[in-house]
Parts: structure tokens; sequence; C-alpha cells
């Protein structure tokens, strides 16, 4: 079967009256996590995991990638209407959306905001439509050394390739590891690393960690700040809406590069966030005339949104392909698959095509309710943040702790999110990145064991990663991405300090 | 009493590599070497944990670096750098997180219901300025809304404390 038919029967899949309702009600929720501080779209993601346990898998990564791009245009809401991002990835999108709004017009820039979001989507699954059978099948001669290889890629790409200092990258990163490495060995059967804690015994959750890293962690830096919140009014005229539309093919170069650079951050593990600040950062630099960035111009709207959505959704790809997710609110949905049973990579699309093909499908049914509803009910969530912050904020307390508690019933976990919540603190206001130690902690025992089956393949050489043409370009890709980006970077410095000094 | 940036750098640094000394220390307990089947249990972390310490010590040293070039500055220039914590900022967060860690501790000891509302109740009546009887139906109807969604619609059982039973909410 072609992918045309098997995205064909994945909407067979996909609509269903019970499906579209989890739609509408992934993305409701979706709004809600994106626009509230504090609950973003990782850890909107783990407080729901716990609650899918009810549903067929097919019907909870439904849920959870509604609810994904529910807070995706949530994060974009706030960002134009109060100047606060709701998700790190739509940080670029304050930068000319919020002067927008401040001069009157807030609803041509969340028009401009949710449609480019929405064609950035678009864009995203159609590449993942094209690609899914291909990657699949490719990935079909992976063995150990290769995963292995691709894990390092992962790793080393977020090292080179992410905007905190490597050394912090790669402090971030070995962190998730050794956290991943805690309790019972699924290899040996040895218990490693609990130093006499009965409680660590079944290892340590990393749906506790995210929510304690992201939720409680960004409520920190909330209070820290003190911040109150200066909105503009919020009100939708239909009027504007299709006006709006209308003049969004005028930016159809805009669009298309930031879609291309999504799709490219997507796929590599550079995430949405990067995407949307090389892309707000490439159309500043590709605009010749008119009004200055920064004060409200449209394509500086157009060009976050588009890269953001379009590399979120592409993020999906190789999750499902290859077992490694290149953001942190995909390392989460993984996680729930592999708690739901199944193992990501290809032979999920041989095993399980109703799974993934239906996932595909509801990606685009989802962005088009997601587009839409959030249109329709922008001034009901934008009234969420007029509510002050010593009502909200407990409230937001509350529901990461109870959220940490049902993943396993464990009164130990309510600790550790306090730990992590501090510790998630600390590193966003050092710039150490967060995403990298999700990351780890999710393929940390995927990671062991490949390392593991190589090496006894191998009788403890290294050289089984490069013993073959695909598994010695995988490893040199990788160590390319490791190294090059730092050394070009430093390379070009010291090049514009020399005539200065 | 406010924090350097230099001071929350170093304080970090000192904690992932003692993070790291620790699964070091712990997977030589496990052996980190070869046996017949292939690598010892300790193998991975062992050596995760050495290259987390020397990323633990290039950030030390980078610190330390930026520290001696804003000192410099500031001897040259006289403006003093913009401190990582304030007072202000640092009495937000302490009472922030103490009223978390009472909520914690309250969750473990009288239930999660009862803690939240008083949690919730005390912020809206202490900080928020509400009246007492506001700040307590604010925090009522969020612990009734959490019960239906958790314990009717989605059966999961929630934490409880003395305090239930004596309602009969089991």
């Amino acid at each position: 079967m072609g992918n045309l038919d098997l995205l064909m029967h994945g909407f067979g899949v996909a609509i269903t009256p019970m499906h579209l309702m989890l739609m509408v009600g992934g993305v409701l929720m979706g709004l809600v996590v994106g626009v509230l501080p504090g609950l973003g779209a990782p850890n909107g993601v783990s407080l729901l995991i716990p609650l899918t346990f009810a549903l067929d898998p097919t019907s909870a990564i439904i849920l959870l990638s509604s609810m994904y791009w529910g807070a995706l245009f949530g994060g974009s809401t706030t960002s134009i209407l109060f100047n606060i991002p709701g998700e790190p990835s739509s940080v670029a999108t304050t930068f000319d959306g919020y002067p927008m709004a401040r001069k009157g017009e807030s609803t041509r820039a969340l028009t401009l905001a949710f449609m480019s979001a929405g064609v950035g989507a678009l864009i995203g699954v159609i590449v993942i439509t094209l690609l899914a059978g291909w990657a699949s099948n490719f990935a079909l001669q992976f063995g150990a050394p290769e995963y292995f290889a691709v894990y390092f890629l992962a790793f080393a790409a977020f090292i080179g390739m992410g905007s905190a200092s490597p050394a912090k990258t790669l402090v971030s990163l070995t962190t998730g590891l050794l956290l991943s490495t805690v309790g019972m060995d699924t290899v040996t059967g040895e218990i490693r690393l609990t130093f006499g804690l009965d409680q660590l015994l079944s290892g340590i959750s990393f749906l506790v960690v995210v929510i304690g890293l992201f939720g409680i962690g960004e409520l920190l830096s909330t209070v820290q700040e003190g911040l109150r919140f200066r909105g503009v009014g919020s009100k939708i005229d239909l009027r504007d809406v299709l006006r709006t539309i209308a003049e969004l093919p005028r930016y159809w170069a805009t669009t298309i590069r930031s879609g291309l650079i999504g799709i490219w951050m997507g796929i590599t593990p550079g995430g949405p966030t990067a995407a949307s600040f090389m892309s707000y950062g490439i159309a500043r630099q590709a605009s010749r005339k008119g009004e200055a960035f920064g004060t409200g111009r449209p394509e500086g709207i157009v060009a976050p949104e588009t890269a953001d959505h379009s590399a979120g959704s592409c993020a999906m790809l190789p999750m499902l392909a290859l077992g490694v997710p290149s953001s942190a609110t995909a390392a989460v949905m993984m996680g729930g698959l592999m708690i739901w049973g199944l193992t990501p990579g290809p032979m999920l699309f041989a095993t399980k095509p109703d799974f993934v093909w239906g996932l595909i499908a509801s990606m685009y049914v989802s962005n088009l309710i997601g587009v839409i509803l959030v249109l329709a009910t922008v001034p009901m969530f934008a009234a969420l943040l007029r509510i002050p912050f010593a009502i909200i904020g407990p409230m937001i307390v509350v529901i990461c702790f109870v959220g940490a508690y049902t993943v396993s019933s464990a009164s130990f976990d309510l600790w550790l999110v306090l730990l992590f919540g501090l510790v998630g603190y600390l590193f966003t206001k050092l710039g150490y990145p967060l995403a990298p130690l999700v990351l780890a902690m999710v393929l940390g025992h995927k990671a062991e064991n490949a390392f593991h089956q190589s090496m006894i393949l191998s009788n403890g050489s290294l050289e089984i990663f490069f013993s073959n043409t695909l598994v010695t370009s995988i490893m040199l890709i990788a160590l390319a991405l490791l190294i090059l980006p730092k050394t070009l970077q430093l390379g070009s410095r010291l090049r514009r300090k020399a005539p200065v000094e | 009493m406010t924090v350097r940036r230099f001071h929350a750098e170093v304080g970090t640094a000192f904690a992932t590599a003692g993070l790291g000394i620790a699964a070091v220390t712990g997977a030589a307990g496990l052996g980190f070497g070869w046996e017949e089947s292939g690598p010892q249990p300790g193998y991975f972390p062992f050596y995760v944990g050495l290259i987390l310490i020397g990323a633990s010590l290039w950030n030390l040293m980078r610190a330390f670096m930026k520290h001696r070039a804003a000192v410099l500055h500031e001897r040259n220039s006289g403006e003093i750098e913009e401190p990582f914590l304030g007072r202000e900022n640092l009495g937000r967060i302490g009472m922030f997180l103490a009223a978390m860690a009472g909520f914690v501790i309250g969750t473990l000891t009288l239930g999660v219901y009862v803690a939240s509302t008083v949690y919730i109740a005390w912020s809206a009546w202490r900080q928020g300025g509400y009246r007492l009887w506001v700040a307590l139906a604010i925090g009522a109807g969020f612990t009734i809304v959490q019960y239906v969604i958790f314990e009717v619609i989605f059966k999961i059982p929630l934490l409880k404390g003395p305090i239930e039973p004596l309602l009969g909410i089991y």
C-alpha cells in the first residue's frame, strides 16, 4: 500500500465521533495549559498520561497530540496579548506580536499567528506523510550499533546545535542519563544507584521529573519576577480575521522559508524553540524594506509561528520511526507510548498501522480544529490570565503535585517534584537547557541497552561503531554535529575580533 | 541578603559534580569492568558519571573566569553587577517555596484535600488580599472539582488523611 492509501485508512481510524471529541477536548485542555504560566506542553502531557491508561493507545495518542497542538496555539496567544510567552517556543512571537497588538491590531496579530501556525503544522504533517514509509523502511536495517549511533547523534546534536553552552548541555544530558540508571537494571537485573533508599528501587519516573522541572520550575521563575500581567484587549472581529487571511499569501516567501527551517529543526533534534528563533533571525536578515522588526511587522509573527509548528509536528517523525524524539514534548509522548506497551521504532509501522496512520491523519484534523477553536475561544482563555496569581499560582502547584502523585501513587514522588522544581528553576536561570535532560531520561535505558548489546557483539571493541557504511556515516554525522557548529562559531568570532584590536 | 550569579554558578557546578561523584562511587561498587557476559552493571553509569564530573569542572572554571572579568569591570567602571537574586526576589521565592513545602507536608499528613483547601485559601487570603470566607470558598471549590475529576470520573484515589473517613469519603 502506498502512503496515500495508508493515510486514507488513517482518516478512517481518526474520524470517529469519539476521536473528534477527544481532539476538541485535547485542544481545549492544551489551550488552558499553554496560556497558564507553569503549565506548558511537556508537563501538561505528563499530567495527562496517567489519565490515559483507560483509553486504547490510538485514542490516547490522539488526545495527547491534540493537547500539544492546543498548547502551541495557547503559547502564542499569551505572547501576543500579554507579552508573556506561554511556551518557550513562542518567545520569538513576542518580539513583533505584542507591539502589533499594542497598536490596536490584536485581531490581526492573532490571526496571523494562528493561520501561519496552521500552515506550518500542515507543512510538517505533509512531510511526515511523505517520509514516514521511507523512514521506517530505512530504520528496519538498524541493528544495536546503528541504534546506539542514532542516540549518540541525538545527544551530539543537542550539544553542538543547542544555543546553550556545550558544557552546560553536557551536564544536563549526563544528569538525565544517570537518573535513568537508578533502580533495577533491565539487562543484568542488578539494583543500581539507589544508595539504600527503598523508594528508588523502581527507578525515578521521567513524568515526575518533567512535572517538577517544567511545572514548578517555571512557576518559581514567574514568582521571582513578581510579574503582573498587562494585557491588551482580546476581542476578535470576524471581518478583521478574514481581511488578515486575505493578506497572508503576501508572505509566501517567509512562510516557505520558515516551513523548511521548521522541518529541518524538527527532524534533527533542534526542536521547535530553536526553529522559531532561527526563523525569526533569518526573516529579519532577509527583509529589505518596510518598518523595522520588533515594531509589529507581520513577517515577524509569520516566521516564528510557521517554524514553531512545522518543527513541532515534524518532531513526531523521528519519534515514531526511530524512537528518537527531538523535542521535550515528543520525548514525554514517547515515554507514554512505552508505558502503553508500544515500542516506538520501525516495527511500529508494520505491527500497528492503525496507530501510526491514525495519529498522522489526526494531526491534519486536529490542527484544523485547533485553528478554528482558538480563534473562537481566545477572549475566554485570555481571561484566565486576569485571575490574580495569588489564586491561580497555588492551584497550578496543587495540579502539578497531584498529577505527579497519580503517576504511581507514591508519596516519595512529591518530594522529588519539589527537588526537581528547584533544579528546574536554577537550571533555567543559569542557562542549562532542560530538554536534553528529559530526552536523556527517556532514551537512557534504550541507549544503554543498545551500547551493551553492541559491546557484546564486538567483544568490547568500539570499532563496531565504524564497522559498516550505515553506522559509520551516522557516527560521522554525529561527530560533525558535535564539533562543527561551535568550532565555526569560534572561528568567526576570532576573525571578527581581529580587525578591531 | 542577595545572591550573586557567581555563587549560583559555583553552587550548581559543585552540586552536579557531587552527583557525578556519587554515581561514580556507586557504579564502582557494582563493578565497571568486563566479565564473560559483557560490561558489568556499573559500566555505563561509571563513565557517564566521569563525563558529568568533567563538564561540571569546566563550568566551575568558566564561572571563575567570568567572575574575574566582572570584578575587573566593576573596579574599572564602578558599575556593580546586577545581583542574581535581590533581597525582594529572594523573599518572594522563599515565601512561595515555604508555602509549597507546607502543602507537601500537609498532603502527607492530612491528605491532599485538606492540604489543598488550606493552601489555596491561605494564599488567596494572605497574598491575594481576599476576605477569609471568600478565600475559603475558593479553596473548597477547587478541592471539590479536584475530587470529582479524580475520584469520581477517573476513579484514581488520591492521598487521604484522618479527616475524610469522618465525612464518609474513602
